[in-house]
């Protein structure tokens, strides 16, 4: 398992490697001193880019076009703290497994009620994203937390017997894998990350936005998954849930 | 507008509070209230997707994790039988000379302290059970066992023999167990008594009539002790290191001097 995480996680640095190279030609790289010839851009023209691609929320629009870029890179920050995590905490050892202490009905109850719900509100959050405040970022996290909940009630062996461990494990550098590819095949045809992958769509639906709304949903998955694999790691390496 | 900047100036307050608490988990609590605070003035500053992201990983998931990683690890655990003194409930809190050192030993170490009272002949067996780390509460050195470390003595203490009205005279008696709450009000009610006490106890039963009593004392050189899990030798290093020091330092017999004026 070790060795895999570590072929994927070059294969993940090499792409993000090329993809900065091929984006700062692309955009042609001003290094320091050399004078910038364009005017830089008013927060009107930023309303007008945002608007141009048909999404609501203006953040999203963004940070998920123009500065896809920069997302990306930020997305990467995650990944390699789950990697660090999962690397740390797996080379401890695995310690012996604690019998989960089982919670009072109360809990158990309330998490038969909640549970769907914060699924489903984390769902919301991240299809809505480019409509609404949210995105993939806040929306995986959500359903990170009612994977937590789940937890807490049905002990972590239980839930990630349920999930499946390896599906997870992989499913969080597939979804980094592509969210690269996502961006670098525009990139790469020469066109910027102003390219829409999806129809644009009329504003206000659910399908608008073009990309954005792809962009989230890999987001999404991608910080649903990593935080549990963060949970999973800290329950196993520092006692029960 | 006002609600910005009334929250805004709660939140030095709250990470003040967040820092100052003794105990981790109220300090876990604490950072999860300032997340949410600092969500509210994102929120009202109009920042909703800032606020929602604040909300989900700094006042849920990281408050979670944090939880998480101190539940096994931040606590001292502490298996005591009560003796007024060394250490006693009194209303909400605990105090004596004992829990003073273990509190210290505990804030050294960055661990939470938790004492469970038990009758003394517990102790023991939730140390050996792995159920404790420390135990504490008048005990007197054993026998060699290599399951359990003794920590350097902090008290001096002797044997005292309290026996009557009817009950004869003899050299060796049981020695105390159970709970010390019992044994002074059987000392009240006068009824038959035949136990061996250390000092601590013997003074805590003396603040009743033991007129109806004998009492002797034997004039063996006695010291109290702390008993530490042979799994915990990080502990047990760190409370003689510490006992070492108050000795040397003198804090010791001025502790000493507090709790048995």
């Amino acid at each position: 398992m070790r060795h895999v995480s570590v072929s994927l996680v070059l294969v993940a640095v090499g792409l993000t490697a090329a993809f900065c190279v091929v984006v700062l030609l692309g955009f042609g790289f001003r290094g320091p001193g050399i004078a910038d010839t364009e005017p830089a851009l008013s927060v009107a023209t930023w309303i007008d880019v945002a608007q141009g691609t048909g999404a609501r929320n203006i953040v999203s629009a963004i940070y998920l076009n123009v500065r896809l870029f920069d997302t990306i890179l930020e997305v990467l920050v995650f990944s390699v703290a789950v990697l660090g995590v999962h690397f740390y905490l797996t080379a401890r050892g695995r310690p012996e497994p604690v019998e989960s202490i089982p919670e009072s009905s109360v809990v158990r109850v309330a998490a038969d009620l909640l549970l769907p719900l914060i699924l489903l509100i984390g769902l919301y959050v991240t299809v809505y994203g480019h409509l609404s405040p949210g995105g993939g970022f806040s929306g995986g996290v959500i359903a990170g937390t009612g994977l937590l909940l789940a937890a807490i009630v049905l002990g972590t062996k239980t839930v990630t017997a349920r999930l499946g461990r390896r599906l997870l494990d992989r499913l969080e550098w597939i979804t980094l894998l592509g969210i690269l590819i996502v961006g670098l095949v525009p990139a790469a045809l020469a066109r910027t990350p102003l390219v829409d992958l999806l129809p644009a769509g009329s504003p206000g639906r659910v399908g608008s936005g073009g990309s954005i709304l792809l962009y989230n949903g890999l987001i999404g998955l991608k910080v649903f998954v990593g935080s549990w694999v963060i949970i999973r790691h800290f329950v196993d390496h520092r006692g029960e849930i | 507008m006002t609600a910005r900047w009334v929250l805004l100036a709660l939140l030095p307050f709250v990470a003040g509070i967040a820092l100052l608490q003794r105990r981790r988990l109220y300090a876990i609590i604490g950072m999860g209230l300032f997340s949410l605070l600092l969500a509210s003035v994102f929120f009202l500053s109009h920042a909703p997707d800032v606020a929602i992201t604040e909300a989900a990983i700094g006042a849920a998931l990281a408050t979670f994790i944090y939880v998480l990683a101190i539940r096994k690890t931040g606590r001292l655990t502490v298996a005591a039988s009560e003796v007024p003194g060394l250490i006693e409930r009194v209303g909400e809190e605990i105090s004596g000379l004992e829990w003073e050192i273990l509190d210290r030993a505990a804030a050294s170490l960055g661990l939470d302290l938790i004492v469970r009272f038990q009758p003394l002949e517990d102790v023991k067996t939730s140390l050996l059970r792995g159920e404790a780390d420390v135990g504490a509460g008048g005990l007197i050195p054993i026998e060699e066992n290599e399951r359990l470390l003794q920590t350097p003595e902090h008290l001096p203490t002797a044997r005292f023999r309290v026996w009557g009205p009817a009950e004869e005279a003899s050299s060796r008696l049981a020695p105390f167990r159970g709970d010390l709450s019992d044994l002074i009000d059987t000392a009240r009610r006068g009824a038959p008594l035949a136990v061996e006490l250390d000092l601590a106890r013997f003074l805590a039963v003396s603040r009743y009539n033991l007129d109806a009593y004998r009492v002797a004392k034997d004039e063996d050189a006695l010291s109290y002790t702390f008993l530490v899990s042979a799994s915990q030798p990080d502990i047990h290093r760190r409370l003689t290191n510490l006992l070492t020091d108050l000795r040397s330092s003198g804090d010791l017999e001025t502790m000493i001097r507090r709790h048995f004026p």
